[in-house]
């Protein structure tokens, strides 16, 4: 069994799913439907808690519940996103594997993972009471984590042209 | 129609429809940023119609929700509609005879009265709370959330016919 990240691709791509997404002639369209719905959920959500963050959206409201409820949303919408997105690499891995753009949008993904987890984790090490304006900290931290996002879905809008 | 067929045209030949439409970057560019706004757009409409429905941020009052959001909804939405039309300068004529654009175009017309008789609706009602929304507002968000994913469905149809 090949286990390096070109042997689960070609896998990938030999695969029931793959070979079946492959035949079928609106199956890649479909799914990228998905995939930019779940877009779409993410930016929203994503727009909402760093805008809380910079104390620009619903700043009357406690940090903690814009975050609890607006969470729940990100992570909805990322899970669609990795499910669809997993499909669309099906289609054909090895032309992803090759493509600059989409593993520079898997490191960015990684950089927005670690940056958005870090923003949290300085939001809840500035405790409950949400301080108006919120500590620059926090604002950085916001600032960074969305730029990378955005980077993410550039990157993403750059797959298909390269 | 042969009016609005014409005019089609006529943006298609234009300096700067044929500009973009033979641009190496400049038509990805703009299809970018319009993902980019629709994002906004749709992002945030979707979380005040789960707000209505009672699914999210239930502490906060709509009011909070619905005033703070729709800023971002109508900056995204100036992005969106000024790229779109960058974009539709470009492929004037294809898109116009394009039938899932066509279908586009109607369900953002229908997207905005949903909007306009959401927003009727709530002025005359004095439900600000953390009970159930109005069943009138619930029904608003409901279609709200379906016409809006059929405007992104849609919008990505585009290219495959």
């Amino acid at each position: 069994v090949d286990v390096s990240l070109l042997g689960i691709f070609r896998w990938l791509g030999s695969s029931w799913l793959g070979t079946a997404i492959r035949h079928s002639q609106w199956a890649f369209a479909g799914i990228e439907m998905f995939h930019l719905l779940g877009l779409a959920l993410l930016g929203g959500s994503l727009v909402t808690i760093g805008g809380r963050m910079l104390g620009l959206v619903m700043p009357a409201q406690p940090m903690s519940a814009v975050a609890r409820g607006t969470l729940s949303v990100a992570i909805l919408a990322l899970a669609i996103l990795v499910l669809s997105g997993v499909l669309l690499l099906a289609d054909d891995p090895l032309r992803y594997y090759a493509n600059v753009a989409f593993r520079t949008k898997m490191l960015l993904l990684g950089t927005a993972l670690v940056t958005s987890l870090g923003a949290l984790r300085l939001l809840s090490a500035t405790g409950p009471p949400s301080p108006r304006p919120p500590p620059i900290a926090v604002r950085s931290a916001a600032v960074l984590a969305l730029l990378s996002w955005l980077a993410v879905g550039i990157a993403g809008r750059m797959i298909g042209v390269l | 129609v042969t009016v609005l067929a014409q005019l089609c045209a006529s943006l298609y030949d234009s300096r700067i429809g044929t500009g973009i439409r033979e641009s190496d970057n400049l038509y990805s560019i703009i299809e970018t940023v319009h993902v980019l706004a629709i994002t906004l757009v749709v992002g945030t409409i979707s979380l005040v119609d789960l707000r209505l429905l009672g699914l999210v941020l239930k502490q906060a009052p709509v009011s909070e929700v619905l005033g703070s959001l729709v800023r971002v909804t109508w900056a995204g939405f100036a992005l969106m509609l000024a790229t779109g039309l960058l974009l539709f300068w470009a492929q004037a004529t294809q898109l116009s005879r394009n039938p899932m654009f066509q279908l586009k175009l109607l369900l953002l017309a229908l997207a905005g009265l949903n909007a306009l008789f959401f927003h009727r609706c709530m002025r005359r009602t004095v439900w600000d709370g953390t009970t159930r929304a109005p069943r009138a507002a619930q029904i608003s968000a409901l279609i709200s959330l379906a016409v809006w994913s059929a405007v992104v469905a849609l919008g990505r149809a585009i290219a495959y016919f």
